[in-house]
């Protein structure tokens, strides 16, 4: 016996649907590395004009890095210090951990002081180089003022090395001394008021990204601070790194997934059992969908190399549309009843499911031209999901429905949806439309706007409470605003920063900012480090006048010779800064690679972008970088498009429903979309809900899904004109499993999630119920 | 103040000589006593690189919680005003100068000292181990630096004092000595417009 060219497809579709799923499991979990993304950085749009501002916006999130940063703090001085080093202990033991610090490696402060001997000459603060060049100075009036400081002694550079104090200046000014974090017992400790902070870092080995290594690492901490509150009543330990950050994320993205995925699978079994009576259409429905789920997993990981957690929780909820071709395959089955053939039921949906696919295409693809990377991979997954969940509708699901339906349509469903569709079709309902559409103004004149980058990020209260406690106490600040300096040559670079700190310091005295960290503090360009040097040149110029004047204020001549004869040294370089151990904390100050030399500087004690923009305003290679503001203009922006786009989506779909149903009823099948897109929005701005960039997004979505309804409607009717009410219960029965599954997304801990399920489960709801406007009311006399 | 000194008291008990709390803590209760004084002082320093020592004399008004105003009369005239880490400087007319660059070693001893005679002595002996001898009439306070790298640098100051405080000497490992004496110390009972001003003093 020859197989049935069904059976045959049937198989075909079988052998490559298994490849894929191979593949897929491949992808996923065959290789080292998950492709599974939880950092959210990867799928942030670009923002800046230049790429070395998105390296440096990369560099600076990074900067607190692979690290976490603890804080033990007590009211007891040495229950806090014990806590820590019995925290650092507990942590140590654990290889997850690269390296901790609790307690300081024993170092001699002459490493801080004796590496910088060669350049002190070239090193000047400003206020020394302004003193030197001042037309008054008096070399042994300045000796005699330092050796007479009340208190006199200076821990630092020697009194030989240094008589002017220059260097001491200089060593005072960097990073290491200016931190609020003092060494006491060895540890790095900060005290306010009656509490003591204790600073414990600990560096991971891998990224605070990498599934394994975050697990590990928070369930070691997690056991070392209960130890530690056990032991130590009364200790705190408040905590900041990405790693937190990534882990709140996972399992707010987690705990999405899971209730949108477990809750509408169940909700969507149980509607399909109950409607169908029969436990096959079931099966057929889910691994149709199963395959699209597959199908988009495959196609998004080979476009983007990685699958983002975000578009997993979207891809939950992309379950309750990629069953609506099955639902209508299944459906014609049940309402074809004995005389079933599966080969002409495809022929019978196909028109209606290519029109549905197309739209639905339609609707993603304008998501996907958002330059927005978690916008176009979710726009990729639902395109393959759809594509692959429909093609198995035409080539699979005929070989697993060959058999007529046992039972037909829930009777109770059907005669649910005839009622209905009687009393929202024909003239009155139009009428009702107007009515309604009239009560929707007000609603839309309530709406607002909200671009905030908060949409997108919104790490949990206390994490973030407890970042700002550590920036506080610690002085560490990430930060996400600074000033991106560009130049053509690293000298152009630090040329330019010190344009911007000389202003920035003239600031300072002003009290509009509290201070700034950028390299040329620690590394002046040449330039400047020529004026220093053209600055003391007349001090040394002869020798003798400068051993003269030491003598004069009271030097011994011959233990001073060894500091005439040093001047001038040499100059600090670019490599000597990256050679030196001390600064290696700030490298992430430092841009070089193929993106161009740059640095950045990052202010402190000033949030105002206005202030700040204006700080660097018209320094040439100077801007200043506002990721969170660049993103929420973004979205404003993006936002001020989607109407356009929603216009163009609509006039897009408007043609294609002319080209299928002709300019007689083009209007009656755009109503229920239009309209359900009018009212979700009216309800939005009822319920108070400033719009936002997803909201519009979710409405694209609603035009393309909303757009299937009329579709199906309109196409399915005439073949269940035996059973009135059939064809809607079909679209009724879809519509249901979407609100399941998108409207869950409402429940999402992210906002923007949050709002695009919202805006589907009222866009959805709305068009389902408008739906049966788009054909005509059907017959009294028929029923 | 009660609770202040128990605090003092339970911390001396760990970082002051054993026999020696109650005089420790009697040495600055009995300091505090005097919130605003006047003295004349003498600083003496002394380092291998100088070939004699450098002395500097003038008169401090030293006012408990707010800082100390330290005006150098000779070998030359400046005024300095010492206040809980800020230095500056106080010009002939009268007006104050913030100084950038001044000596953290400066502002630290002379933040420690204000705290330690605001009866504040928590962070004084967190860094240090203080060791008092004598008696209540003629007391000497050492304090030598609990950091192992600080002590390499600084190897401890010593104050000696009566009813008011006489010296501060402070040695450094590389054998640099300063010694500061006070004499004529008295009750500072009233504070010129300028000093209470600069000071903060309402």
């Amino acid at each position: 016996m020859r197989p049935s060219p069904t059976t045959l497809r049937a198989g075909l579709f079988t052998l490559v649907a298994l490849g894929i799923c191979l593949f897929c499991a491949w992808l996923l979990f065959g290789r080292g590395t998950s492709p599974l993304q939880t950092d959210i950085m990867t799928i942030l749009p670009a923002t800046e004009r230049h790429p070395l501002a998105e390296d440096a916006v990369e560099r600076l999130a990074r900067a607190s890095g692979d690290r976490m940063i603890l804080l033990v703090s007590n009211d007891d001085d040495d229950a806090a210090k014990t806590a820590a080093r019995e925290l650092g202990e507990a942590l140590g033991k654990d290889p997850v951990f690269a390296s901790v610090i609790a307690e300081l490696p024993p170092f001699d402060l002459d490493q801080l002081v004796t590496p910088f001997l060669p350049f002190r000459f070239h090193l000047l603060t400003p206020e020394d180089r302004a003193a030197l060049t001042s037309p008054g100075f008096d070399a042994v009036a300045a000796l005699r003022r330092r050796l007479n400081e009340p208190f006199g002694a200076n821990v630092g550079a020697k009194l030989t090395d240094d008589p002017f104090g220059w260097m001491q200046h200089w060593l005072d000014r960097q990073p290491w001394n200016r931190s609020t974090l003092v060494p006491e017992d060895d540890m790095l400790t900060a005290h306010q008021g009656d509490t003591t902070y204790v600073l414990v870092i600990a560096t991971l080995k891998g990224s605070s990204y990498d599934d394994v290594v975050q697990r590990k690492a928070l369930a070691t901490l997690a056991t070392a601070e209960s130890a530690m509150l056990a032991k130590h009543p009364g200790t705190t330990l408040q905590r900041t790194g990405a790693i937190f950050y990534a882990a709140a994320a996972r399992a707010g993205a987690e705990r999405d997934t899971h209730v949108v995925g477990i809750a509408s699978s169940v909700g969507i079994a149980v509607l399909l059992l109950l409607v169908f009576r029969s436990l096959r259409p079931l099966l057929i429905a889910f691994l149709s969908t199963a395959l699209g789920v597959v199908g988009a997993i495959v196609a998004t990981v080979l476009v983007f190399g990685q699958l983002h957690l975000l578009t997993l929780v979207f891809g939950a909820a992309l379950l309750g549309e990629a069953v609506d071709y099955s639902i209508q395959y299944l459906c014609a089955r049940a309402n074809t009843g004995a005389a079933w053939n599966a080969e002409r039921g495809v022929r019978q949906v196909r028109p209606a499911l290519l029109l549905a696919l197309a739209t639905s295409l339609l609707g993603y693809a304008l998501l996907g031209i958002v330059p927005f990377p978690a916008l176009q991979q979710m726009a990729v997954f639902a395109m393959a999901g759809m594509a692959v969940a429909c093609a198995s509708v035409f080539w699979l699901l005929p070989a697993l429905a060959q058999k007529p339906a046992r039972a037909p349509l829930s009777p109770a469903l059907v005669r649910l949806a005839l009622g209905w569709q009687r009393a929202a079709s024909g003239r009155r309902a139009l009428v009702v439309l107007a009515v309604l559409a009239v009560a929707a103004i007000p609603g839309w004149l309530r709406l607002g706007h909200d671009d905030d980058i908060h949409l997108l990020i919104s790490p949990p209260k206390t994490l973030e409470a407890q970042t700002a406690s550590i920036r506080d106490v610690a002085g560490f600040g990430g930060g996400t605003q600074f000033w991106l300096v560009e130049g053509a040559s690293a000298e152009e670079v630090l040329q330019r920063e010190e344009a911007l700190t000389d202003r920035l310091r003239t600031w300072i005295a002003d009290g509009k900012l509290t201070g700034f960290t950028g390299i040329t503090a620690m590394l002046p360009s040449a330039k400047r480090q020529a004026e220093n040097i053209a600055a003391l040149a007349p001090l040394f110029t002869p020798a003798d006048r400068m051993n003269a004047w030491l003598a004069a204020a009271g030097f011994r001549p011959q233990g001073m010779a060894s500091f005439v004869t040093a001047y001038p040294g040499r100059a600090f370089t670019l490599d000597d800064w990256l050679a030196m151990p001390a600064y290696t904390p700030f490298r992430y100050l430092w841009l070089s690679g193929s993106h161009g030399t740059g640095s950045i500087v990052v202010p402190q004690g000033q949030d105002d972008v206005m202030l700040l923009r204006q700080a660097s305003e018209g320094l040439p290679g100077v801007s200043l970088v506002d990721k969170p503001a660049s993103i929420s203009a973004l979205f404003g922006r993006y936002r001020g498009y989607a109407d356009v786009w929603l216009g163009g989506a609509l006039a897009l779909v408007g043609l294609a429903f002319l080209w299928r149903y002709g300019p007689r009823a083009v209007g009656r099948v755009l109503l229920p979309p239009l309209a359900g897109i009018v009212f979700s929005v009216a309800a939005l701005g009822y319920l108070g809900q400033p719009l936002t960039l997803f909201h519009i997004m979710a409405l694209m979505l609603v035009l393309g899904v909303g757009a299937n309804y009329a579709v199906f409607l309109r196409e399915g009717e005439p073949h269940a004109a035996h059973i009135p009410g059939a064809a809607y219960a079909g679209v009724l029965l879809s519509a249901v499993t979407a609100l399941l599954s998108f409207g869950l997304l409402a429940l999402s801990t992210m906002p923007a999630l949050q709002h695009f399920g919202l805006t589907l489960l009222l866009g959805i709801g709305f068009t389902a119920l408008i739906a049966p406007v788009s054909v005509p009311a059907p017959k009294k006399s028929s029923a | 103040m009660h609770r202040l000194l128990t605090l003092i008291a339970l911390l001396f008990v760990t970082s002051v000589h054993a026999q020696a709390p109650s005089l420790a803590n009697e040495i600055l209760g009995s300091l505090a006593k005097h919130p605003q004084v006047r003295a004349e002082f003498s600083q003496s320093r002394e380092n291998p690189a100088l070939a004699e020592p450098q002395v500097s004399k003038g008169d401090l008004l030293f006012v408990i919680g707010h800082g100390m105003v330290w005006h150098t009369r000779d070998p030359f005239e400046d005024t300095l005003v010492l206040t809980s880490g800020d230095t500056r400087r106080l010009d002939a007319q009268g007006k104050l100068e913030r100084v950038r660059d001044g000596n953290r070693g400066v502002s630290q001893v002379s933040g420690m000292l204000q705290s330690l005679l605001a009866g504040k002595s928590e962070e004084a002996a967190r860094q240090f181990t203080i060791t008092a001898d004598g008696s209540i009439d003629r007391w000497t306070l050492t304090f030598v630096p609990r950091q192992a790298r600080v002590a390499r640098v600084l190897a401890g100051i010593t104050l000696k004092g009566d009813a008011f405080l006489e010296s501060i000497e402070v040695n450094l490992a590389s054998g640099e000595r300063t010694l500061i004496t006070f004499t004529n110390t008295r009750d500072a009972d009233s504070l010129t417009p300028v000093e209470a001003k600069v000071l903060g003093v309402p």
